[in-house]
């Protein structure tokens, strides 16, 4: 029988059993160019082992003990990596949230100022305003005068609202003033101006008031109502001043 | 405990002949050594994914092996990206080392590919099976590849001088 290709190569490599063995010796005496062909495969090998079998010194660094160690302490700063990453982030979060509170706790709700100056103002025995006048462009003349680039004055005339005056404020970061409103029911409306601090357009409900506020270039403005029709008609002339 | 003491026992027995295989590949200590510790890491921490138990050796070799033809890759297409021309300088060489002989010199002047299949069968005695493991081919395909190399090695060898050419002074 004719060996296979595997045969003959388990041969030059000497890996045939020897039954195997004896039964390709027999066919490559019928097949001398194979045969000398396959001795010479034979020569290269044993050229190759032989030139090419190097020692190897040892290298600590690579005993496999050492290298579980080595995955072991690295898995775990990753762990602790991860377990900082998560205790900074927790720590910013409370520190962040106790921040809040302790701002919270000594830091007025926005436009608290606006809602007291409203409630000094708008009641029936409420202080004399500083200008008492219902002509509008006299009212923004004051304004003006005061708070250089104010905007201007809303016109609430359409829905029923006239201003009745205003009352220059003293503040802890300056002047700052309210222009009341009033319809016929005696309802009001006031329109708050101060120097400008950083709060987002919103609005906030404080017991029977709403307070709508927003922050210009210059002025942070507020109005100062009761909720419901007041309201909407101060947050329509609110949008038109910001 | 006991269990991973067994395995480095067994990955210990291997490591002289992983070792030496990285070396022929890589041709430089350093890079070798750290194929072989990137190969242990891999093997420990994939040690249930072995298919056959007893052949632990070829696994290894399997891994170590692919690692090398990676990073290879990954240093033709920098070198390409770099413009650098691929001189084929990565290709194992053995001249200058050991030239005295005329295989070891037509050896190093066959493909990569045919000198990494004739040296795990010559010199690491890797079994043909383990061989279309490692390589990934049937073992049809490794019996052909052989026959190929190994006739053009015996080419190679028949064309260079048999000895290299010495002036012997009188």
């Amino acid at each position: 029988m004719t060996p296979s290709e595997e045969d003959l190569h388990a041969y030059v490599d000497g890996r045939l059993d020897p039954d195997r063995r004896r039964d390709v010796e027999k066919a490559l005496q019928a097949d001398p160019d194979r045969a000398a062909e396959l001795e010479a495969w034979q020569r290269d090998a044993q050229q190759l082992r032989a030139g090419l079998t190097e020692q190897v010194e040892d290298n600590p660094r690579l005993d496999p003990a050492r290298i579980r160690v080595q995955m072991r302490d690295r898995r775990r700063s990753r762990v602790m990596m991860a377990a900082a990453l998560v205790a900074c982030m927790a720590f910013g979060a409370i520190a962040g949230w106790q921040i809040r509170a302790a701002r919270d706790f000594t830091m007025p709700p926005p436009m608290s100022d606006a809602v007291q100056a409203y409630r000094m103002f708008s009641s029936e025995a409420a202080l004399k305003p500083d200008l008492e006048t219902h002509d509008p462009a006299e009212l923004q003349a004051w304004i003006d005068q005061k708070f250089p680039s104010a905007p201007h004055l809303p016109d609430l005339a359409t829905s029923g609202f006239h201003p009745v005056g205003v009352r220059l404020l003293a503040l802890l970061d300056g002047a700052g003033a309210m222009v009341l409103y009033r319809d016929e029911q005696g309802d009001a409306i006031s329109f708050y101006i101060r120097p400008r601090v950083p709060i987002p357009r919103g609005e906030r409900r404080d017991r029977d008031l709403l307070a709508q506020f927003g922050s210009g270039e210059h002025y942070s403005i507020a109005m100062i109502s009761h909720d419901g029709r007041a309201a909407a008609i101060a947050r329509q002339a609110l949008a038109g001043s910001l | 405990m006991a269990e991973s003491e067994d395995i480095d026992g067994q990955l210990r027995a291997v490591l002289p002949r992983l070792r030496r295989f990285a070396q022929w590949l890589c041709r430089d200590s350093v890079t070798a050594d750290d194929l072989v510790q990137a190969t242990l890491e891999r093997a420990i921490s994939r040690w249930g994914e072995r298919r056959d138990p007893e052949a632990l050796r070829a696994w290894l070799f399997q891994i170590l092996y692919r690692k090398f033809l990676d990073s290879r890759r990954r240093a033709k297409r920098e070198s390409r990206l770099l413009g650098a021309q691929d001189t084929g300088a990565q290709q194992p060489s053995v001249e200058g080392e050991v030239a005295a002989s005329a295989t070891l010199r037509a050896f190093s002047r066959l493909p990569a590919e045919q000198q990494h299949l004739l040296y795990c069968v010559s010199v690491e005695d890797l079994s043909y099976r383990e061989l279309a493991e490692m390589l990934e081919v049937p073992i049809g395909t490794v019996m052909s590849r052989l026959s190929r190399a190994r006739q053009a090695l015996r080419q190679l060898t028949e064309e260079a001088p048999a000895t290299p050419k010495l002036q012997v002074l009188k």
